[in-house]
């Protein structure tokens, strides 16, 4: 394993740390712009998509050299172990062991979109979910850390990247476009995977009772031969 | 076996159950694809084939743009379907 | 003892109370001996009873050819259509025959399971068939094993993927199927879905052969055929004719209005019929010409004191909340559809756009959703804006129409407890 000691790879870490959680905070905000189906007149919503996926890509690619510059560095005892697995750093243990959280779901998150078109739609959506959960971990663990975070312009950052997420969180989930479901799940017909929405959907409406008088046809009764003109 | 020239026409599908009318489709290849009033791709079951290369491409950036994998382009190989 | 060319056939020996066993064999009995059966079904011409009109011997073949071991053979007696009585009918006079056709045809494809599916609103038809299914068991355990299942009313929980679905899945939602023939399965069984009076057809050709089959109906299109008449009859009947006889003597059997001023056949999605065209014949082959198919078996009959455009405004709004709201055209388009023809009918709000806008609309939905729920509203609408252009000219001019004023309605239509939400998420 190679230790490096030069001050270099620290500063590297803390900027691109920063930097990373900068460019999540971005990259949620296009996702919720996507979600909440924006754009289509002066910017393109395919372009707004295109734009969150190339961005994650930039902010992973911060976020690897941050866990590279920390496992490598030689200042702070990191193994290599600490990035995917929490709890097992000496240093900072719990805030580095969220920040492995962090990462774990990120990167199942990146590794789901990178198969995308090879897995089942749901499935990804399923894990897409979970980047929520990365960026309040990487968040915490941003904070936790605390070299720069926990005054002046770190901690500026920290916050005002929290209050956009939070914001765009809320939006994603309660300023979403009211229109009629395209989705199964709150099909008035999905009676078994019922989200919580779909239990609002009324009870079967009761069929007409069949009329009461019902004359079956019997042979005797009724000429039931029926040859017409052929 | 040497090599096989891909043979048979195209065409683009949507699934329509998997359509949310997100409307990327008709953004990425708006010569195939319109939307209705409401923002779902008019594409029939009856699917209007792909004629040249370039509608091939549009249709395949369209397929790999719908956030819902919805859009697929299917071949219609030269076999009548019993 | 069934004579060949003469009906009642199907309905043969029914009285109030369903046919055990024992009481069935007797009325059935036959000294034919069929050898094939699939060749036997083949010969015999007989199509589909529950709307489609599919050659059912293609059918079975189709999933005879599948590999599979662990085949279903599913009786569909839902019965979506409102105004179609025939299923239930036929169940509580003689489910057996429909037993007897089932096993049939799960020997023909080499099926395991026998899934008789009937709506669970019904009680009596539910009993009905349960009985007759344990008598069978009770008999033998020999052969397919016979279930009974009972998935909620809808109208789309009778079309057959989504039957299969709910069988599968529990959920009675239509699935998209782009490959044509699609072959349905339940589990990684292959399942041949196929309509209750179907099946009592092929219990019939089973028991006495394809030549006697065809001693009744036409060339095309032999045999005999259920026909629940609703509207403006005394009281909503099930009749059974032979295919081919002419319209307007089945509603003199029905008891029906003898000039109504337009007749709805195949169900709810399916088409109007003018006054004009009630001599035709009643099969598939003469209707064609004129634009409507015998469907499932529906006749509903429009007098003249009735609004054409009023009933077909009804039809649609309930057909639209029966969407499965999975596909984004059905989900608004239905309703849309709906609303127009609510501003034309009711006269309310400029129907000179809505006309308009409703012959846009249907253009624009057409033929984009997983199943063919859409496309059977707007085939209705079409064919309404057919048959009732003189209504809809007026309706749109503003002229008085004395059926909008009607109280009693001729299409029944299921009352809605509440409109079900459409939410997004």
């Amino acid at each position: 394993m190679i230790a490096l000691t030069t001050p270099y790879l620290w500063y590297t870490t803390r900027a691109t740390g920063m930097v990373a959680l900068i460019l999540f905070t971005l990259v949620a905000s296009l996702g919720t712009l996507v979600a909440n189906r924006i754009g289509g007149t002066i910017v393109g919503r395919f372009e707004i998509n295109e734009l969150h996926r190339s961005l994650s890509m930039v902010a992973v690619t911060f976020l690897v050299i941050h866990i590279l510059t920390t496992v490598l560095d030689s200042y702070v005892a990191t193994g290599w172990i600490s990035a995917f697995v929490p709890m097992t750093s000496a240093y900072k243990r719990l805030a580095v062991g969220i920040g492995a959280v962090a990462f774990d779901l990120i990167l199942a998150v990146w590794i789901s979109s990178l198969l995308k078109l090879r897995i089942a739609n749901t499935t990804w959506r399923f894990i897409h979910w979970f980047s929520w959960m990365g960026f309040a971990t990487a968040l915490v663990h941003g904070y936790m850390t605390g070299t720069d975070s926990r005054s002046g312009f770190g901690l500026v950052v920290v916050a005002s990247c929290a209050a956009v997420v939070a914001c765009a969180a809320l939006w994603r989930f309660f300023g979403r476009p009211t229109r009629a479901a395209g989705r199964t799940a709150l099909s008035p017909l999905a009676t078994t995977k019922a989200g919580p929405r779909a239990t609002r959907a009324t009870p079967v409406p009761p069929r007409a009772a069949p009329p009461a008088s019902r004359p079956f046809p019997t042979s005797p009764a009724r000429p039931a031969k029926q040859r017409g003109p052929r | 076996m040497g090599v096989r020239r891909r043979s048979g026409s195209f065409v683009l599908r949507v699934n329509p159950i998997l359509c949310d009318g997100f409307g990327h489709c008709a953004e990425l290849a708006p010569e195939l694809v319109q939307t209705d009033e409401w923002g779902y791709p008019i594409l029939r079951s009856e699917p209007v084939p792909l004629t040249d290369a370039g509608a091939y491409e549009s249709a395949r950036y369209a397929e790999r743009g719908c956030p819902r994998q919805a859009l697929h382009i299917h071949r219609i190989s030269e076999k009548k379907p019993h | 003892m069934i004579r060949p060319n003469s009906l009642p056939r199907l309905m043969h020996a029914a009285s109030d109370r369903p046919l055990t066993l024992a009481l069935h064999e007797a009325a059935f009995a036959s000294s034919t001996s069929v050898t094939s059966l699939l060749d036997e079904l083949e010969a015999s011409g007989l199509t589909g009873r529950g709307g489609a009109g599919f050659p059912t011997a293609l059918k079975a073949r189709l999933i005879r050819e599948q590999r599979g071991h662990n085949k279903f053979m599913v009786v569909n007696a839902m019965e979506g259509e409102p105004a179609s009585h025939k299923d239930q009918t036929l169940l509580s006079a003689n489910p057996h025959l429909v037993l007897d056709g089932a096993e049939y045809l799960a020997s023909m494809i080499g099926a395991n399971n026998i899934a008789v599916c009937v709506a669970r609103d019904n009680p009596s038809v539910v009993n009905h068939v349960g009985r007759a299914i344990h008598e069978r068991t009770r008999r033998s355990l020999r052969g397919p094993k016979l279930e009974l299942h009972t998935p909620p009313w809808r109208y789309v929980a009778g079309e057959e993927s989504a039957l299969v679905h709910w069988l599968d899945d529990n959920e009675s939602l239509p699935q998209y199927r782009p490959n044509r023939p699609h072959i349905l399965k339940i589990g990684h069984g292959p399942a041949l879905v196929d309509n209750a009076e179907t099946c009592a057809n092929v219990g019939l050709i089973g028991r006495y052969g394809a030549q006697w089959y065809r001693s009744l109906g036409t060339a095309a299109t032999p045999g005999s055929t259920l026909v629940s008449v609703t509207g403006a009859v005394d009281h909503p009947t099930v009749v059974e004719v032979e295919l081919g006889t002419p319209l307007r003597s089945i509603l003199a059997t029905a008891g029906a209005d003898l000039d109504p001023q337009a007749v709805l056949l195949g169900g709810y999605g399916g088409s109007w019929l003018g006054a004009s065209h009630l001599d035709v014949a009643y099969d598939n082959e003469s209707l064609k010409p004129v634009g409507v198919s015998t469907g499932a078996g529906v006749i509903v009959v429009l007098p003249r004191s009735a609004c054409g455009i009023v009933e077909t405004q009804r039809i649609v709004h309930w057909m639209a909340n029966e969407s499965a709201r999975q596909c984004g055209p059905c989900a608004f388009g239905l309703p849309a559809l709906a609303e127009d023809l609510s501003h034309i009918a009711h006269q309310s709000r400029d129907p000179k756009a809505a006309h308009v806008r409703l012959v846009e609309r249907c253009a624009v939905i057409e033929g984009r959703g997983a199943c063919r729920h859409p496309d059977g509203v707007i085939r209705l609408v079409r064919s309404a804006l057919e048959v009732f252009t003189d209504d809809f000219s007026n309706h749109v001019r503003g002229s008085f129409c004395n059926g909008t004023r009607a109280t009693r309605h001729f299409a029944t239509v299921p009352s809605l407890e509440r409109e079900e939400e459409l939410v997004w998420e």
